[in-house]
C-alpha cells in the first residue's frame, strides 16, 4: 500500500524516459541515522554536481540538499518524517534525473 | 524383443546433456519489485525437466563489486524437477551486477564413465544498475561473458570466451539447451534438444537464441587428472556453465 503510494506520487519521475545517459541513484540507512544518497551515470562516471529532492510519503518535500563532487550526499534520518517512506530524487547540473524509493522496510521497520 | 529392450533402454536415458542450474526469480531486478531474488539451484536435464540428485555443493558465492562472499550456509534444500536441490533467498544490498556461482561436487555418471564437474554461475543485475555484468570470477573453468549476460532480447547472439585455468580455450566445444519450463517446446529431433557449437580460435562462441527464456551454454573440457573410482582411475569432465535469460520482444 505504502509502496503504491510511493510509486504513484513518482509518476512523474517514471515518466522521465530511461536514456543512454541515466542516471541511478540509491540511497541506504548508515550506522542507523544518516541516509547515504549515491548518484552515478549509466556510463559509470559520477555526476559531480546535483540537486537532491527529499520527499515524504504523501509527497511532501522535506529537504533538499546538493549533491557532492563524488555524486553522493548524506542527511540525518528524521524516523518520524520517514515513517511512511522515502522518496529521493537526484537531478544533475545537466538536467537528468532518478530516483530510489527508501521504504519502511529499507528504513528498518521506521521505529 | 531385442529392439523393443533397445527403445525402453533409450526412453529411460534422456538424450539430453546434463546441467548444473542457478535460476534467480528475476535477473534485472529492480526497486519496485523488491530487494532480494529467490533462487532455484539444481541438477537436471533442462530441456526435459527431468532432475537428477545435486549434492550439497563445495562451493556457493555471489560475487560484486570485485568481493565474493559464502552463500553455502543459505542453501535451503528442496525438491526440484522431483529430485533433491536447493533454493535460497538472497538480498541484494547494493546496485550493480551479482554474480551467483556453484562449484558441486563430481558427480559420477557411470553412463560416460567419467565424473562430471559443472563451475556454474548466473549473472543479476539489481536496480538498474549493470556495473560488473563481464566479471571474472577466476573458477577453474568459466564462460567469461562478451555479451551482457541479462537484458538481451530473443534473437539477440550471445558470446562469451570459454576459460580452463584462467586461460582461453581455442575450439571449445559448447553445448546450449533450453531451459524448458512447463514443456512449453518440442524438439524435432533428439539432436536440438541439446545443440552444440565450437568456440573460434581464440575460445570465443556465438549463440542466438530462438526464443525467450532461460538458456544454459555449458562449455565441456577433460581435466588433465583423473579421479579414483573404486581402485579404477576415471576422467573428469569440467564443465562451465552459465545461464541467460533472453527477454520476449515486447512491440507495442
Amino acid at each position: 500500500m505504502i509502496r503504491i503510494a510511493l510509486a504513484a506520487l513518482l509518476s512523474l519521475a517514471l515518466a522521465a524516459p530511461a536514456l543512454a545517459h541515466r542516471v541511478n541513484v540509491f540511497a541506504s540507512v548508515e550506522d542507523g541515522g544518516t541516509v547515504l544518497v549515491e548518484a552515478r551515470f549509466s556510463t559509470g562516471r559520477v555526476p559531480v554536481a546535483g540537486e537532491v529532492r527529499v520527499e515524504d510519503a504523501s509527497g511532501t518535500l522535506l529537504a533538499t540538499y546538493e549533491l557532492d563532487e563524488d555524486g553522493t550526499a548524506r542527511f540525518p534520518l528524521d524516523r518520524e518524517a520517514a515513517a511512511g517512506g522515502l522518496s529521493i530524487t537526484v537531478r544533475t547540473d545537466d538536467d537528468h534525473e532518478g530516483y530510489w524509493l527508501l521504504t519502511p522496510a529499507d528504513l528498518g521497520g521506521g521505529s | 524383443m531385442s529392439r523393443l529392450v533397445f527403445a525402453a533402454l533409450l526412453a529411460a536415458s534422456p538424450a539430453a546433456a546434463h546441467y548444473g542450474m542457478i535460476i534467480p526469480s528475476d535477473p534485472m531486478l529492480s526497486q519496485e519489485e523488491g530487494r532480494s531474488v529467490d533462487l532455484t539451484v539444481s541438477f537436471s536435464h533442462p530441456f526435459e525437466e527431468d532432475g537428477m540428485v545435486l549434492e550439497r555443493p563445495e562451493a556457493f558465492t555471489v560475487t560484486h563489486d570485485g568481493e565474493t562472499s559464502d552463500l553455502l550456509g543459505d542453501l535451503t534444500e528442496a525438491t526440484v524437477m522431483g529430485e533433491p536441490g536447493y533454493t535460497m533467498t538472497h538480498d541484494l544490498e547494493r546496485p550493480g551486477t551479482h554474480v551467483f556461482a556453484m562449484t558441486p561436487v563430481p558427480y559420477w555418471e557411470p553412463a560416460e564413465d567419467a565424473f562430471i564437474q559443472h563451475f556454474t554461475k548466473t549473472y543479476v543485475s539489481a536496480y538498474g544498475d549493470d556495473e560488473g555484468w563481464d566479471a571474472e570470477l577466476g573458477l577453474r573453468t568459466e564462460i567469461v561473458p562478451l555479451t551482457k549476460p541479462f537484458g538481451l532480447w530473443a534473437g539477440n547472439v550471445f558470446q562469451g570466451v570459454v576459460h580452463l585455468e584462467g586461460e582461453p580455450v581455442p575450439f571449445a566445444e559448447v553445448e546450449v539447451e533450453f531451459y524448458n519450463e512447463g514443456q512449453q517446446a518440442a524438439a524435432p529431433s533428439e539432436l536440438m534438444i541439446t545443440q552444440t557449437i565450437k568456440a573460434d580460435g581464440n575460445g570465443v562462441f556465438t549463440y542466438a537464441a530462438p526464443a525467450p527464456g532461460w538458456w544454459g551454454f555449458a562449455a565441456l573440457n577433460t581435466a588433465p587428472e583423473t579421479m579414483d573410482k573404486v581402485g579404477a582411475a576415471k576422467a573428469v569432465e569440467l564443465g562451465a556453465v552459465i545461464w541467460v535469460r533472453f527477454e520476449e520482444w515486447a512491440a507495442q
